[in-house]
């Protein structure tokens, strides 16, 4: 959560934080998974 | 060429440079993730094969051996080192789609039942180690630090609370020094006496989330004693993330006052750039799952894509840890962190079994 120890003073263009980047990412393969792109994910 | 033109050459490549810099990274952690795949299957199949009496040591630990095999012997090249950092990111995405595996209900259930310890734990925890900073004369940052990093989250509650209370860069490389080192001790050391104390699968996955403090390792301690626990550990660990932003604008305010400087704005915006935002994720893919959004054959397919998730990130754990980097750290710090950490384990091994007689744990 590095990204989130900001204050505000040193101005970065906006970017998603990693847990944005992890949640987008999440999402996107429950998605694939239910719409039956992804089938069987084997272990 | 002036440099000019090539800054405004070099923009568009930027994000294919980016993801081509993670590369060597990434695929060190698939690498070293499958030998302890193999390892484990490996091992299993010639001990079973020539009748050898031997006890199924897991890919969790072969992945976090090879990977601090690695890291102390030949090292991990500079080129490497952008996607091996990586591992937060799969810890992230793992924890999310682990959601699935979860009914809402039972989040809820165990979430209460998590929350309670982990109030008292960080209530605890930050008067102990407060303490045990004064008694071995720490900075009071560092002290600051270290009690944040040993009650909620680890590293990322020593960064966060770092930029909140104006903390030095030693300072905070100290407490993420010995919260490293007291967290790949925790690997070692829970799994074993939570065998030897016959805990259950629940009651270990609790004792986990609520007694190792960095989420990579907590979730490591977790899956080192079975699957089950490794949930539970991911929900009560969650639990205690979801605590971040309260104790950092809690020590924010209180060195605010200390040294005259304004306090944080407002409080609620504070907070919500301070809570860890992969929890509500967590909560979506929970509530979808609660909806039979997913079939049980999607589920399945989800908690294993949660499973390769935290193989790479078992294989980070490993490859992070640097005993040679740890020792410049100095001693003192690191004592003070021990002795902390054993007493909060006990504190929340206490706990949880405290609670197991209350609830049906």
């Amino acid at each position: 959560m590095a990204d989130q120890t900001n204050n505000g003073t040193n101005k970065k263009p906006r970017t998603l934080s990693l847990d944005a980047w992890a949640v987008a990412i999440a999402l996107l393969l429950a998605a694939l998974v239910r719409l039956g792109v992804l089938k069987h994910v084997a272990w | 060429m002036s440099s000019s033109s090539i800054a405004l050459r070099a923009e568009p490549l930027q994000w294919p440079r980016k993801i081509v810099a993670l590369l060597p990274g990434v695929v060190l952690l698939v690498l070293v993730g499958m030998v302890g795949k193999v390892l484990e299957k490996s091992i299993a199949a010639y001990t079973k094969a020539h009748h050898i009496v031997f006890p199924n040591i897991e890919y969790v630990l072969w992945a976090i051996v090879v990977g601090l095999l690695i890291s102390n012997t030949v090292g991990v090249p500079a080129w490497f080192r952008p996607g091996v950092a990586t591992y937060e990111f799969w810890l992230k995405t793992g924890i999310v789609l682990l959601g699935a595996r979860f009914l809402l209900g039972d989040v809820l259930k165990l979430g209460s039942v998590s929350l309670v310890l982990v109030l008292i734990e960080l209530a605890l925890s930050i008067a102990f180690m407060t303490l045990l900073g004064r008694i071995f004369k720490l900075s009071p940052k560092l002290t600051s630090l270290l009690a944040v990093g040993s009650s909620i989250c680890g590293v990322s509650a020593i960064i966060a609370t770092k930029g909140a209370i104006d903390a030095d860069d030693e300072d905070a490389s100290f407490a993420i020094a010995a919260i490293l080192a007291l967290g790949a001790l925790a690997l070692f050391t829970f799994p074993p006496i939570g065998h030897w104390l016959g805990m259950s699968d629940h009651m270990y996955g609790l004792w986990a989330g609520t007694g190792v403090d960095n989420t990579a390792e907590a979730v490591a301690a977790g899956a080192l004693y079975s699957d089950a626990a490794a949930k539970i550990a991911v929900l009560a660990k969650t639990t205690r993330n979801a605590m971040i932003g309260f104790v950092v604008l809690g020590y924010a305010l209180y060195w605010a006052a200390r040294e005259g400087r304004q306090a944080v704005g407002s409080k609620a915006a504070f907070l919500w750039q301070k809570f860890p935002k992969f929890v509500l994720g967590f909560l979506l893919i929970s509530l979808l799952a609660s909806l039979s959004v997913f079939s049980k054959d999607q589920i399945g397919s989800l908690a294993n894509l949660s499973r390769w998730a935290f193989l790479l990130t078992f294989a980070g754990v490993g490859l992070r840890i640097n005993f040679r980097e740890m020792k410049k750290q100095g001693l003192r710090p690191f004592i003070v962190g021990a002795l902390g950490e054993i007493v909060i384990a006990a504190i929340t091994l206490g706990l949880v079994l405290g609670a197991s007689k209350l609830v049906k744990l």
